[in-house]
This record gives C-alpha cells, sequence and structure tokens, in this order.
C-alpha cells in the first residue's frame, strides 16, 4: 500500500519536475492574490490589518490550491495511463494515497513562496506567532489535499469536470479554512490562541482522511 | 489464478445515458481459449472488454472471472490481468523504461522484467527516450510491452495492432503465439485476417449484440 503510493506519487512528482505546469503556475497565483490584496488593504487600519490579511492568505491558498486538484489526475487521463494503474494488484486507496502525496508536496512548494511574501506584503513588523501558522498550514494542507483529491476524481467522471471540482469541494471546506482562518487570528500578539481551531483542523482531517481512503475504491469505473 | 481463467459475461447490458452499448450480452470464454470479436466501429467491442477488465460496471447483468465479479476481483487476481487498451495507457513525459517501472513496481516486479520486456518489443534502444517523441506504432509496442510485463492469464487486446508496422505485426502475432493455450484471450479487432491467425473462436458484435 505505502510502497504504491510512493511509487505513484514519485511519478507524479516526475512528470511535474519535467513539465513545470502545476507548482510555477501555483506560485505566480498565490503572489498575484497577495499583491492584488495587499493594495485593496492600504486603507485598513492597522487595528484591522491583522483579520483582513489572514483571510487573504487562506482565501489564497484555497483557490491556489484548486489550480493544482484541477490538473490532479491530468497526466493519467491524457493517454488513459489510469486504466493501467486500476487494474494493477494494488489496493486503490494506494492510488488515492499517490495522489494525496504529490499534492501535498505541490502545496508545500506554494506556501515556501507565499508565507514569505505574506510576511513580507502585510508585517513588516509583528505578524501572527509563526509555529501556529504552520502548524496551521500542515494541518489545512492535509485536509485540502485529502478531500479534494477525491473530489478530483469524482468530477472526472463528469462533463463539466472543470466546474465540477469548485462546486463540490469548496462547499466541504469552508469549515477547514475558517477554523484555518481562526487558528491564524488566534495566534497574533494578544488572541486568542489557537489551540482549538488546531484541533478543529487535525479532527477534520482524521475524518476525512478516513473516508475519503475508504470511498475512493467505489470512485474508480465507469 | 496463476492458470488462465474462464470468463463468463450473462445478460450483460451497458448503457451510457441513452445510448446503449451493449445488449443482453451472453458469452463464454473459455479457459486458455483465444476469442475474437470482430464487428464495426460501436458494435459494442471495447465497452465488452471494459467490463470484463473491471473497469466499468454492467447496467444488467453480470460478468465473472473464475466465477468472481470482474469488479470485485481480488487484488492478486488482478495481477493476472492485462489489458491493452484503445489508448496506449502509458505518461507522457516520462521514458520508457519509467513507464514501465512504475508498472513493474506496482506489480512488483524485479527491474530485469523491464529490460527483457523492452527488448521483445523492440525497443531496447529506445528505453531512455520520453515517450513524447514517439511514433503511435512505437507507443502500441510499449503498451503491448507493459500489458505483458506482469505475464498475465487472462489478455484482454482491443485493436492490438493498431499503428503496428510490419515488424511490429510480426512481433504481436509471435507474442500472441507464444501464450496460445495457456492464457485466456479475448481480441477485439477489425483484422479479419488478424482474427484468423489468432483465434479459436470469432464472435460478431453489431450494434452492442452477438449477431454471429
Amino acid at each position: 500500500m505505502i510502497g504504491a503510493a510512493l511509487t505513484l506519487a514519485g511519478k507524479d512528482l516526475r512528470l511535474e519536475l519535467r513539465r513545470r505546469e502545476v507548482v510555477l503556475g501555483m506560485a505566480q497565483f498565490v503572489i498575484v492574490t497577495l499583491v492584488i490584496a495587499h493594495f485593496a488593504l492600504v486603507a485598513v487600519g492597522d487595528r484591522q490589518l491583522p483579520k483582513a490579511a489572514a483571510g487573504v492568505l487562506w482565501i489564497a491558498v484555497l483557490f491556489t490550491a484548486l489550480l493544482a486538484l484541477g490538473r490532479a489526475f491530468a497526466a493519467d487521463h491524457e493517454d488513459g495511463a489510469l486504466d493501467a494503474v486500476l487494474i494493477a494488484p494494488i489496493d486503490r486507496g494506494a492510488i488515492w494515497l499517490g495522489k494525496v502525496l504529490a499534492q501535498l508536496t505541490f502545496l508545500a512548494a506554494m506556501e515556501v513562496v507565499a508565507v514569505p511574501a505574506f510576511w513580507l506584503f502585510f508585517f513588516q513588523t509583528s505578524g501572527p506567532d509563526i509555529r501556529a501558522l504552520l502548524a496551521a498550514l500542515v494541518l489545512a494542507n492535509v485536509g485540502i489535499a485529502s478531500v479534494g483529491v477525491l473530489v478530483s476524481a469524482l468530477a472526472q467522471a463528469g462533463r463539466a469536470r472543470d466546474v465540477l471540482l469548485p462546486v463540490l469541494l469548496l462547499p466541504l471546506l469552508v469549515p477547514l479554512v475558517l477554523a484555518a482562518v481562526v487558528a491564524t487570528l488566534g495566534s497574533f500578539p494578544g488572541g486568542d490562541g489557537s489551540v482549538r481551531a488546531l484541533g478543529f483542523l487535525a479532527l477534520f482531517d482524521t475524518l476525512f482522511v478516513l473516508l475519503a481512503w475508504g470511498t475512493y475504491e467505489h470512485l474508480s469505473g465507469d | 489464478m496463476t492458470e488462465a481463467p474462464t470468463v463468463a459475461l450473462r445478460g450483460c447490458s451497458k448503457r451510457f445515458g441513452e445510448r446503449i452499448a451493449l445488449r443482453r450480452v451472453t458469452l463464454t470464454v473459455h479457459r486458455g481459449e483465444t476469442l475474437a470479436l470482430l464487428g464495426p466501429n460501436g458494435s459494442g467491442k471495447s465497452t465488452l472488454l471494459r467490463l470484463v477488465a473491471g473497469l466499468s460496471w454492467p447496467t444488467a447483468g453480470d460478468v465473472e472471472i473464475d466465477g468472481v465479479a470482474a469488479t470485485r476481483l481480488a487484488r492478486a487476481s488482478r495481477g493476472a490481468l492485462g489489458y491493452l487498451g484503445h489508448q496506449t495507457q502509458a505518461w507522457r513525459g516520462l521514458t520508457a523504461r519509467e513507464n514501465l517501472t512504475v508498472m513493474a513496481d506496482l506489480h512488483r516486479l524485479d527491474a530485469p522484467v523491464v529490460a527483457a520486456a523492452l527488448a521483445t518489443v523492440g525497443l531496447a534502444d529506445r528505453g531512455e527516450d520520453r515517450i513524447d517523441g514517439f511514433s503511435r506504432g512505437m507507443r502500441q509496442r510499449l503498451a503491448i510491452a507493459r500489458t505483458l510485463l506482469h505475464d498475465p492469464t487472462l489478455l484482454l487486446a482491443d485493436e492490438p495492432t493498431t499503428g503496428l508496422d510490419t515488424d511490429g505485426l510480426a512481433m504481436l502475432d509471435d507474442v500472441l503465439e507464444r501464450r496460445r493455450g495457456d492464457a485466456t484471450v479475448l481480441l477485439a479487432t477489425h483484422d479479419e485476417a488478424f482474427a484468423a491467425r489468432h483465434a479459436d473462436r470469432v464472435v460478431r458484435l453489431a450494434g452492442g449484440e452477438i449477431v454471429a
């Protein structure tokens, strides 16, 4: 199971290194979003800026993740390679797990660019507690990737796959993003703390990882 | 499933929306038999093979491999299945060797199997090339190598001659002849001569139904 998932994730990462179709686009999108928000929020006072900035970061992360999730199965459908994987003697959950591992790598690569830019544009001095923010990013990434890959697989079956993915995925991720925003806000100096929100993110991840793993088997096939 | 399996379709239908691709097909492919499905485009050959591969669920009826529903085969039984679809089922951007290595890893096969498979289909000297630059015939050779990598005992081949030149056809003839009797084979083809060379029995499909 783990070996097959690592094989498939390695294949996706190798394809991305050669084709550069996903991560560069994600980095560009997230930076442009943060730049626009930076100028749009000039008029917001210093007291309100942290709240607005926390929201901007998570909106940027969420919509940037959609770029990668929309292409999660593109290479596998291009020449029907997914069929060969589906009939291989592996737990089909390994296909889902392999995609999740690849998506986590893409998200992490994007955030390596996004987080310093977030700091640069919004907080030259005191920002949120970096440990809490990183914890929120890691937990949110797991939730976004695990649910996103499942929904992406589901959307592939429909004719309007490009529309289906955001329509199905965004409502599912609203609780996760709200918790991530609350965790970020709580980590600012004088905030309420992030522990409860991070706990909610961990609970969300546990539930949806188990649900997605158990469900993927039944989504494969036409 | 180490010995060649029996494939049985009973009253099998498949509908895609309003379109009926297969109508109440009942068919048995015996252990070690090579059966050719002949028929025009849209007659249901590819749909039938996808049902047997477990990649598609029948709208009505049953598809069984050695008595087990094709969509519920155990992992080990799926490992005995080789499916050569009408797409080449490879990843562009990877080399021929990398494509086969991914599949070999999923089948838990050793690296020498990949080299042997490339040699069998005449791609030994192109293994390190990305398949983006391959012709359709070379991609078909790679697809044949991928299908045979794990020495399947149930072989499903959808228009296997697509894109192959004379040497490629000879290679495919040789590969199928060597498996004759040891594997249960379903071939979907337009090519009457190819079917006559390899099939123990021919079934003709038209409009999703068996007509002969």
